[in-house]
């Protein structure tokens, strides 16, 4: 492959654009996987339970919560 | 992959151009997503249904599979809703 090709600006902002929706998708991925765990305990029904879904929902949003708290914990101990 | 690797080295010719790189990369990726989903998938559920392993998977166990799969995957989208609508 042509270098100049990988270092094209459209190729650079491709390859960015691409980066960043790995990232997000891995993300979900893995907020899936723990919250899962967490919230659904019982054999999977024909559909969530109201509560299941809320526990779902909030699951993902207090990860980022704490994740923003420890990253500011990490950052004070400097 | 190996087609790309194979064809990038082809004899200095007919190099790819960006955007068949741009489709093939794509392409890698979302095999790769699929890929990673199904075995994760594959495993909950197997965890969830599959409680005592008998000789053959009983009508039971496959109902709960099916469920179990598409409860996953509506999972995956109240996350991802979660992180990405609501609040930020």
């Amino acid at each position: 492959m042509d270098n100049s090709a990988l270092n094209s600006a459209q190729m650079q902002q491709f390859l960015n654009q691409e980066k960043e929706k790995a990232m997000l998708n891995e993300m979900v991925a893995k907020l899936t996987n723990v919250c899962w765990d967490k919230c659904i305990t019982s054999t999977p029904g024909s559909k969530f339970s109201s509560s299941e879904s809320a526990c779902l929902a909030n699951c993902a949003q207090r990860y980022l919560d704490m994740s923003v708290i420890i990253m500011k914990r990490f950052q004070s101990m400097q | 992959m190996d087609s790309f690797t194979s064809s990038a080295s082809g004899a200095g010719s007919s190099q790819f151009s960006n955007e068949e790189f741009m489709d093939k990369l794509k392409l890698q990726l979302a095999q790769a997503y699929a890929q990673e989903f199904l075995e994760t998938v594959t495993g909950k559920c197997f965890e969830k249904c599959i409680t005592k392993p008998g000789s053959s998977l009983s009508g039971s166990e496959s109902s709960c599979v099916s469920r179990c799969v598409d409860r996953y995957i509506e999972a995956t989208g109240i996350i991802g809703r979660a992180l990405f609508s609501a609040q930020r």
